[in-house]
């Protein structure tokens, strides 16, 4: 008689904790993690101190902001930018995200990593969940040095600290949620370029920047619709989260980011299915 | 139940077609040598069995279910090409992070075991990065062989290892399917280590399946040649040419004689001509010299 092999079949959950533990070891074991969270830190505290730095002649520049929380969001939804301060808030976090993540699945695929991890019974979206939660603390992470290098770089650029303490902590979260929409955004991309870093690592810097979306409200400013449908764009709801926000903007906020997640895992999914994985 | 029947499997690459029409049946308790030439459709063909790749057609069963069941898939081991281990982690790490990913009950306990095996216990604290080629070899291996899996995809493993690492490797592809349980598929062009250990064969050429057979099938297919040396070898030759219909010489100076017919009779042959026989033998091809034929067309 044939002796019988025993078939584990584990479930989605047991799946997603193993690759979750997996990752999240990599990211705190890696150095990659810790040097983006300390240049989203240090890049808002020098941003603060530059807008104060004296002009040429020796007299002082006017100072971009008015308060400390105006390097963490801007006042109201700007999509459309009309000085470097309107730009220079916590949305900057997007950016070097895209960057982090496109090194951190850059590794995957380099090491031979995701061959090893696809030979077993791991699924392609186990994998885009897997990275998309990850990285989207590590860009939560991110936000979290960022407010703590902006306020004390504010501080000591002498700004204010008057705020409507609700809507500033209203906008924080609503960055903070936002970073599962941009950390999918990113794997998804990453996936597509994955045999291509250069291509992945610029077309996240690309996107993060919001350059398009920004374009896009230039001319929906001038149409005679609502800028708020721009919010339905990761950018958008991102710019969203300002000073003025209230509950209904991080409602928003969370419906964009989970709407987008589910999109980007959904689909990076299926072309990891129908295609190589390396 | 086979451990694996591949039916009709084909892959294309644009125009190009790499694996086409494909059959292939392994035992249960089998080690599978996988041979053919570079460019064959061997690796396609593996990388297609482990999932890396989608098939453009045909079917993979894997102990009667289709490959790609995840229950089916927690039961394979596999190494194509080079281990996907993270250079900067130890190799201890690496290992605790596959078994992590093959949410594996014990995960200390099965890698303790498992570098042991592949006698690595000692360098479980190395870098990945600063291992030598055959350690990573074992690495690679020791990954594939956690979680005891029921099926083992190996690519060339060989490859890097010494003479030592090539006999431990025999003993533990030996002792994995000693129960006559698991299986192995194993490609390497290192054809005489791979007759040291296989019990089945499939030959592989232009994406078909040329040939599959036993280890005593291919025993009995493999020609018995009589392999002689005498007084004037260029004579013999030419003697020995006219006589007979395959003659050759070995690297070692061995003129080999392929035609079925008695030592006796070539030593009585030569004799007439005045021709004395230093050194008379019998041997079978070996599976390179097999697979050689076999590429060239010949039986």
């Amino acid at each position: 008689m044939e002796k019988e092999i025993q078939f584990r079949n584990p479930s989605f959950a047991q799946r997603l904790k193993g690759m979750l533990g997996v990752d999240f070891y990599r990211l705190f074991h890696t150095p990659m993690f810790y040097i983006f969270l300390a240049i989203s830190a240090i890049i808002p505290a020098m941003v603060s101190a530059m807008t104060m730095m004296s002009g040429p002649d020796g007299a002082p520049t006017t100072p971009m902001y008015s308060n400390v929380w105006q390097i963490i969001a801007a006042s109201k939804p700007l999509y459309v930018i009309e000085s470097i301060a309107d730009y220079a808030n916590m949305n900057m976090v997007f950016i070097f995200g895209g960057i982090m993540v496109s090194i951190f699945i850059g590794h995957d695929y380099k090491s031979g990593y995701v061959k090893q991890l696809f030979t077993t019974h791991a699924k392609k979206q186990d994998y885009m969940m897997s990275k998309s939660l990850v990285c989207a603390f590590a860009m939560a992470c991110m936000c979290l040095t960022y407010l703590i290098g902006g306020t004390v770089g504010g501080l000591l650029a002498g700004y204010s600290l008057d705020m409507n303490v609700g809507s500033l902590i209203l906008a924080i979260f609503g960055k903070m949620v936002m970073s599962l929409g941009w950390a999918s955004l990113y794997t998804f991309l990453n996936v597509i370029f994955r045999r291509y870093f250069g291509v992945s690592i610029a077309s996240s810097f690309f996107f993060g920047t919001g350059i398009l979306i920004i374009g896009v409200a230039a001319i929906v400013e001038k149409l005679p619709i609502p800028t708020a449908i721009l919010n339905v764009f990761l950018y958008g709801s991102s710019v969203n989260a300002c000073l003025v926000s209230n509950i209904g903007t991080l409602v928003v906020c969370i419906l964009v980011s989970a709407a987008w997640t589910i999109f980007y895992n959904v689909v990076g999914a299926a072309i990891l299915s129908k295609s190589d994985v390396y | 139940m086979n451990a694996v029947e591949i039916k009709n499997l084909s892959k294309n690459f644009g125009a190009k077609q790499a694996v086409c029409g494909l059959n292939m049946t392994v035992p249960r308790g089998a080690i599978y040598g996988f041979i053919g030439e570079n460019g064959s459709g061997k690796s396609t063909t593996e990388k297609m069995l482990c999932g890396l790749i989608p098939t453009s057609g045909g079917s993979i069963q894997i102990y009667g279910k289709d490959y790609k069941n995840p229950d089916v898939r927690a039961q394979m081991g596999v190494l194509i090409e080079a281990p996907g281990c993270f250079p900067g982690l130890s190799v201890w790490d690496n290992m605790m992070l596959q078994a992590a990913n093959l949410n594996l009950q014990n995960p200390e306990q099965s890698v303790v075991r498992t570098l042991k095996l592949v006698r690595m216990e000692g360098a479980a604290g190395n870098k990945y990065k600063n291992c030598s080629l055959g350690m990573k070899q074992w690495v690679g291996i020791a990954m594939a062989l956690l979680g005891d899996p029921a099926l083992l995809v190996l690519d060339e493993p060989l490859n890097g290892l010494d003479a030592d690492g090539m006999r431990i490797m025999r003993e533990v592809f030996t002792d994995i399917v000693k129960d006559g349980k698991r299986s192995i598929i194993v490609s390497s062009h290192l054809l005489g280590e791979l007759q040291k250990v296989a019990t089945h064969y499939g030959i592989i050429r232009h994406g078909k399946m040329i040939c599959e057979m036993t280890a005593a099938q291919l025993d009995a297919s493999c020609r018995t040649y009589i392999a002689l040396k005498a007084e004037d070898m260029n004579r013999t030759k030419l003697l020995l040419a006219g006589k007979y219909t395959r003659i050759e010489e070995d690297e070692a100076g061995f003129l080999r004689v392929y035609d079925s017919v008695s030592p006796e009779d070539v030593v009585t042959y030569l004799y007439g001509y005045g021709i004395s026989v230093t050194e008379i033998g019998t041997d079978k091809i070996s599976l390179e010299e097999y697979y050689m034929d076999l590429m060239k067309g010949g039986n």
